[in-house]
């Protein structure tokens, strides 16, 4: 087996990387793949939140890379999807602990256990970021059509570009009201703007912040419109030509943007 | 483990009767450890309403490589020189720093887009804060997030620290992660952002109460979410000046009390929630 290793970054922090990443993985492992969620901020994990499992943690990234545990211990698996499973990040460590070698290594033997390992990265640009990059063959920049979130991802994929990694884009908490009055860029103007091809969009949802705080991914509740879309993008990662929802058309916004940014 | 050792912060420089000459400005950073949250915006809410009301600020963006606080201030087409020009002297202080457009009161000093944060040298930045004091009452540095050499250097110089909070169980987990890093000398001031008091009645977000419970700091302010604060970011107008925006009122009472005004505590018309805070409490008592 030699599963595909996909990095989740976005430059700008709180744009929705470790909910994207959390969901993503959860809607792949609900068709049936074999999922590792990788959590590589270290020293400011979240993703065990937000999966609900942060009381099952024994080991850790840190402690895998330095050989005090084998790297099936350290795996937490899911208990609502058994195919989907988490390597932690050390909550008290620095960055630092973790290079890229070792990074890439540990990368390495994940792809043989699954399907897909996707890389939680931490915000900025910094050896964190080199750390989730370095393990990754792909990468989905999730972005929001904000103009400073925007121009951090222009920041990352040009970095991601230099490093010849194949990236799509995740345009995550649109609003189209707000499109629709002018006072948000659309996904087009987003993507226009970044140059980069759209893996999915996905629209605000409030009940995102209160199924992170409870842990569990607002992709196991079936009501919920949002479990729709991110099966969509999780069809898309696997191949699959799948028709985007509309969340709104394309406005003036994104065009005043590009020339603001050529100039 | 601490990141560094405690800045000094001199006692008489906050003391009211020292005398004007040897006043210097205060020098805070502005953090959080999750990206997000609000730094950056705050930031320039806050440092706007202080010029308003008076007070000389300078706004130094230490988002090296990753600058955002030229945009929210809608300066981004002014910026000629940035933090490391004059951290390497390349360029003198007063080249780099860029007049606000409504306010004389108000400077940015943007960071570098194409640099590393790596770059900058720690002694390099605390000397420029130092020097900046001279001149400002108020130096407001924006920390970039996470906990990395950047938010070292965004804390290198300063001598408090606001911490901006979302009321998310993952945003107090960082906050609670970084005011352990700040020098245990320091009482950060908090303030919750992004606040929907009706999720909050539903049970369905945090309260205030629920995150300061957990990081137990003195409450500076708390804003609510509205959508007009991504208006304005796009825009490149802060709400802090505007006289009809309720959130815009919220920051220049955060500046008043900065400023040591007398200011009534902030309202925020909810009870406080039960079902989350189970979760919160368990996870800070007992962590793996």
């Amino acid at each position: 087996m030699s599963g595909r290793r996909i990095v989740i970054t976005s430059g700008k922090g709180g744009v929705g990387k470790t909910t994207t990443t959390a969901n993503l993985g959860a809607a792949l492992a609900k068709r049936g793949q074999k999922v590792v969620l990788v959590d590589t901020d270290i020293g400011l994990r979240n993703l065990d939140l937000v999966l609900g499992v942060e009381k099952r943690i024994v080991f850790d990234l840190v402690e895998v890379v330095e050989g005090r545990c084998q790297l099936r211990q350290a795996l937490i698996r899911d208990k609502r999807l058994p195919s989907l499973s988490l390597l932690p990040a050390a909550q008290t460590r620095d960055k630092e602990a973790v290079s890229e070698a070792q990074m890439a290594r540990v990368a390495e033997e994940l792809a043989t256990m699954a399907d897909y390992v996707l890389f939680d990265c931490p915000a900025g640009i910094e050896h964190g970021f080199r750390n989730a990059v370095a393990g990754a063959r792909e990468a989905i920049v999730v972005t929001t059509p904000e103009v400073s979130a925007i121009r951090d991802a222009d920041r990352v994929v040009g970095k991601l570009t230099a490093a010849a990694l194949p990236l799509r884009l995740i345009v995550n908490r649109v609003r189209p009201e707000m499109v629709k009055t002018g006072d948000m860029m659309s996904v087009e103007d987003v993507c226009e703007i970044l140059q980069a091809e759209l893996l999915g969009a996905v629209p605000e949802d409030e009940e995102v912040i209160d199924t992170t705080n409870r842990g569990e991914p607002i992709v196991l509740d079936e009501n919920n419109r949002l479990a729709a879309i991110y099966d969509k993008i999780a069809r898309r990662l696997g191949g699959e030509i799948v028709p985007f929802t509309n969340l709104s058309a394309p406005g003036l916004f994104g065009r005043l943007f590009t020339l603001w940014k050529a100039g | 483990m601490r990141a560094f050792d405690a800045a000094p912060e001199a006692q008489s420089e906050l003391d009211p009767i020292a005398p004007p000459a040897l006043a210097r400005g205060r020098a805070i950073v502005i953090t959080s450890g999750k990206g997000g949250v609000g730094k950056t915006t705050t930031t320039a809410n806050v440092g706007a309403a202080l010029a308003a009301a008076g007070k000389r600020v300078v706004l130094v963006d230490a988002d090296v490589g990753l600058r955002n606080l030229d945009i929210v201030l809608g300066l981004e087409s002014r910026v000629k020189y940035h933090l490391l020009d004059v951290l390497e002297e390349k360029v003198e202080l007063d080249e780099a720093l860029v007049r606000d457009k409504r306010s004389d009161n108000l400077m940015l000093l943007a960071a570098a887009q194409t640099r590393e944060k790596e770059d900058v040298v720690t002694a390099a930045m605390k000397a420029l804060i130092e020097r900046l004091r001279e001149r400002f009452d108020f130096v407001l540095i924006d920390c970039p997030a996470g906990i990395e050499m950047g938010f070292k250097n965004a804390v290198a110089g300063a001598g408090h620290a606001i911490i901006v909070c979302t009321p998310e169980v993952s945003a107090v987990r960082d906050a609670d992660r970084v005011v352990g890093l700040l020098p245990s000398s320091w009482r950060p001031e908090l303030i919750v952002n992004r606040l929907r008091p009706q999720m909050v009645r539903k049970g369905k977000m945090l309260s205030v109460e629920d995150v300061n419970a957990i990081l137990r700091l003195p409450l500076l302010g708390v804003i609510a979410d509205e959508p007009g604060v991504i208006v304005a970011t796009n825009k490149g107008e802060p709400l802090a000046l505007d006289p009809t925006s309720e959130t815009g009122a919220a920051y220049r009472a955060i500046a008043a009390k900065l400023a040591g005004e007398e200011v009534a505590a902030p309202v925020v018309r909810v009870a406080p929630s039960n079902g989350l805070f189970g979760k919160l409490g368990a996870l800070f008592g007992g962590r793996a």
